[in-house]
């Protein structure tokens, strides 16, 4: 076109897209330009800082192809390097450090540099962005001798469209490719990203009180407002502490989360439920409230009447442990279904992580918070009436499928022998339920009977306690060997490594990774569904696609490490490395065959496809 | 090959008339040598009329350069619009002193002949102070212009106070001019008053200027 100067010329066109009608015949097309748009190698960093009158890049964990290549540069800010000038490039190893001269009339002083890097043997090219480590030295002197650090304030302050867009266009690009924040520049580039984060927080809350695990007991409690009467000071009252209840309860269990990764442990969201402990104690817990649901027992014949005049006595403390219960049975379910957002909070410094997991909390809080501050939303309910009693016993049952469900999921961790002893010791808490708290037995009786069910209770609690401990040899052969449900399910699936992908990627064969867990909903939802779909896999076996599954029903420190590389911090998650691409696409946590299929829709087929 | 055979040998020439060890550096140290807040470049060169012109001679005045290309459609934009003029005008007005640079390679389709180049400016009401010919490209290099138009204010010191486009809107496009500041306007009043130039270094934006090869 031109091969000397390119002169821009501005025309104004149309173009008539049918409004119905498909546009498929192009979904190639379009698939092939995102595969060339350059991305972020994952577990690449890198850092930035001005040296004398360069920029020096140093960057760790560009992929093996990449090493030891004479990389091009290219800024994707103007106004800042000398584009002319030829970068120097120096290797040690996987650690690359590259040296761009500045523009010596550099107009621009943006606080994070994006940068793209091609190589001659890559087709496409990988995307990094570093925030300016020790920021811009102060201007030359500029203008009126006289006035010189006005005149410099005024020349870094007053860019304003170049630093604006490069601070809003930061931050998609950055979690993945940046380095641990340096310094001061990190906080201004990530709070717009934080605030969008924020908000996904609280839209994830609101989700939550639809999950089977939430719904039954708040919608009780939004019930039992309906009842309460008229006093609205009192409905507000115990809306915040509910609200309080619930955000006390993810504070604790992020900062505890935080703390823990800050001792050095590899952890996720969704690592309690890799305890067998915890996993047992859920267990109980959402048995006890399914007996409640179906009327075995009732809570104040179970409490010493001292108990329950404290409880009425002080409604809030009760509104409160209603939050804080309700965060507990929901954690089941935040872990399968907020890997993305979580995995950007645990990302930031613990401040914001925290901001993160408050705004989770406000947004789970909401509905019921809403309905205590404006009785008008609690008249749109259904009047309360003996239907409710029909409800609640209906209510029971998502209670006793999450039992079910996480037998599934201790069995896994521990074996047949551990679910069934939890299996025992349910049976023994439903027994010393019923005895202590039915109102149809007789004095008499329910004392001998009690002390019958106390006994029995000690005695299989010491018994089982053992078994639902997980031996620290199992934990570390996790990653070795997959379980056998998960492994067996399917003989096309491997079990994942990194080497495995490594070898395969070396091959130019594509890769699907399923990274999974037994207490994972969402993966099982997959599984079941999108990955069990004849013809996707026959789709898959035609493009040789190796697939594999890394379970993470375990504690296991390289899936972790890989996760977070990913940006991620929970399951879900599906990477798809296409022949010859070092950086994996990852598809959405609901997966549908038709996404699978147009991603993979670009790639060679080895026989002659239908 | 040809093309860096060309530019060697060109590159000989040069070092043998200036002396080799002061070329080398010139040439790697060309894109950085001209900064805001520090002494601009001195240059000696004939203007259109045939009169040489030395940076020097404007010593105690402001002093405006404007890289100019009339093949250039940037140029094009602030010329026929009027916009170019009605600066150098402005800036003429208050003592300031305007050089017009060229600095295309006379290999290039769009290189205009001093006459052609004083004619052409003459017909669209331009009024410089003078119209140099740059032509082996080495007063634009030292002053790392990239574009025409590319503006730069020197004070009557001679430190270089202005580095960059002539407006705020990079386009091609006449009609954004009513809506974009004018650095050169801002620059000068600025400077005039006794300020800072409150924006000293811009992003310049146009064409690329065809510099000779070798320069």
């Amino acid at each position: 076109m031109c091969a000397e100067t390119c002169i821009p010329q501005s025309g104004d066109f149309a173009l008539n897209l049918p409004s119905q009608g498909s546009l498929a015949a192009h979904a190639a097309r379009f698939t092939q330009a995102l595969a060339a748009v350059p991305a972020p190698p994952p577990g690449a960093t890198m850092s930035a800082r001005v040296d004398g009158s360069a920029l020096v890049f140093d960057i760790a964990g560009l992929p093996a192809a990449w090493r030891q290549q004479p990389l091009r540069l290219f800024a994707e800010q103007p106004g800042v390097i000398d584009h002319a000038a030829v970068a120097q490039l120096a290797w040690q190893g996987e650690r690359l450090q590259v040296r761009q001269p500045l523009s010596a009339q550099r107009s621009e002083s943006p606080t994070a540099l994006q940068l793209v890097f091609t190589s001659p043997g890559q087709a496409v090219g990988v995307a990094l962005a570093a925030p300016l480590a020790g920021g811009w030295p102060a201007a030359t002197a500029q203008g009126n001798p006289a006035a010189v650090p006005a005149a410099n304030d005024i020349t870094t302050g007053t860019t304003p469209t170049g630093t604006a867009a490069a601070a809003a266009t930061t931050p998609p690009v950055a979690p993945v490719g940046m380095a641990p924040p340096a310094a001061d520049a990190a906080g201004s580039t990530t709070s717009p990203m934080l605030i969008v984060t924020l908000g996904l927080a609280f839209l994830g809350g609101l989700m939550l009180n639809l999950m089977p695990c939430v719904f039954p007991v708040l919608s009780l409690k939004v019930l039992g407002l309906t009842g309460q009467g008229a006093d609205r000071r009192h409905m507000v009252a115990g809306g915040l502490a509910y609200t309080g209840g619930v955000l006390v309860s993810f504070l604790g269990l992020a900062g505890l989360l935080l703390l823990m990764r800050a001792g050095g442990a590899e952890l996720g969201w969704g690592f309690q439920l890799q305890s067998p402990g915890f996993v047992a104690l859920l267990a109980l817990l959402f048995t006890l409230i399914g007996l409640n649901l179906s009327g075995v027992f009732c809570l104040s014949g179970v409490m010493p009447d001292r108990v329950c005049n404290a409880r009425a006595r002080q409604p809030l403390v009760d509104h409160g442990l209603t939050g804080v219960l309700a965060v507990l049975i929901a954690s089941p379910c935040t872990a399968p279904f907020m890997g993305a957002a979580l995995g950007v909070a645990l990302a930031q410094p613990p401040l914001q992580a925290l901001s993160v997991f408050a705004a989770l909390g406000l947004g789970m809080a909401a509905p019921y918070l809403a309905v205590s501050c404006w009785p008008g939303l609690a008249r749109l309910l259904p009047r309360p009436g003996a239907w409710m009693e029909q409800f609640k016993m209906l209510l029971a049952f998502p209670m006793y499928a999450t039992v079910v469900w996480l037998l599934w999921v201790l069995g896994h961790q521990v074996g047949i022998d551990g679910a069934v002893a939890l299996l025992g010791l349910l049976l023994l808490v439903a027994f010393a339920a019923w005895v202590l708290g039915s109102r149809a037995l007789g004095l008499r009786a329910r004392r001998g009977l009690g002390v019958v069910a106390m006994a029995l209770l000690g005695m299989g609690l010491a018994w089982t306690w053992p078994a639902l401990q997980s031996p620290a040899g199992q934990i570390q052969a996790g990653p070795m060997q997959p379980s056998p449900t998960l492994g067996q399910a399917s003989a096309r699936w491997q079990a994942w490594s990194p080497d495995v992908v490594a070898r395969a990627q070396a091959e130019g064969r594509p890769v699907f990774v399923d990274f999974t867990a037994a207490w994972c909903v969402t993966c099982q939802f997959n599984k079941l569904g999108a990955l069990s779909n004849a013809g996707l896999l026959a789709d898959l076996d035609a493009r040789q696609v190796l697939l594999l599954r890394a379970d993470w029903t375990r504690r296991d420190a390289t899936i972790t490490q890989t996760l977070t590389a990913l940006g991620r911090s929970g399951v879900p998650v599906y990477a798809l490395y296409g022949p010859g691409q070092a950086q994996p696409r990852l598809l959405p946590e609901i997966l549908t065959v038709a996404r699978v299929r147009e991603a993979i829709a670009s790639w060679p087929t080895s026989s002659p496809s239908p | 090959m040809k093309h860096s055979l060309q530019r060697w040998s060109s590159l000989g020439v040069l070092a043998f008339g200036l002396g080799a060890a002061g070329l080398a550096q010139a040439q790697t140290q060309a894109q950085t040598a001209a900064m805001v807040g520090q002494p601009a470049p001195a240059f000696k060169l004939t203007d259109t009329a045939g009169k040489a012109v030395s940076l020097a001679d404007f010593k105690g005045r402001h002093v405006v350069l404007e890289w100019v290309n009339p093949g250039c459609p940037y140029v094009q934009k602030h010329y026929d619009s009027g916009n170019m003029p009605a600066t150098q005008k402005a800036a003429r007005a208050k003592e300031v002193v305007w050089l017009a640079v060229s600095s295309t390679s006379r290999d290039a389709g769009d290189y205009k002949a001093p006459a052609e180049l004083a004619g052409w400016l003459q017909g669209k009401g331009a009024s410089p102070s003078a119209t140099l010919m740059d032509d082996d490209g080495r007063v634009g290099r030292s002053y790392g212009a990239r574009t025409t138009p590319h503006m730069y204010v020197i004070d009557p010191q001679g430190k270089l106070i202005y580095a960059g486009a002539i407006d705020s809107k990079p386009s091609s496009n006449p009609a954004d001019i009513k809506a974009a500041t004018n650095y050169i306007n801002q620059a000068l009043g600025e400077a005039l008053a006794g300020k800072p130039v409150s924006k000293a270094v811009t992003q310049a934006y146009g064409c690329s200027i065809k510099y000779a090869s070798g320069a």
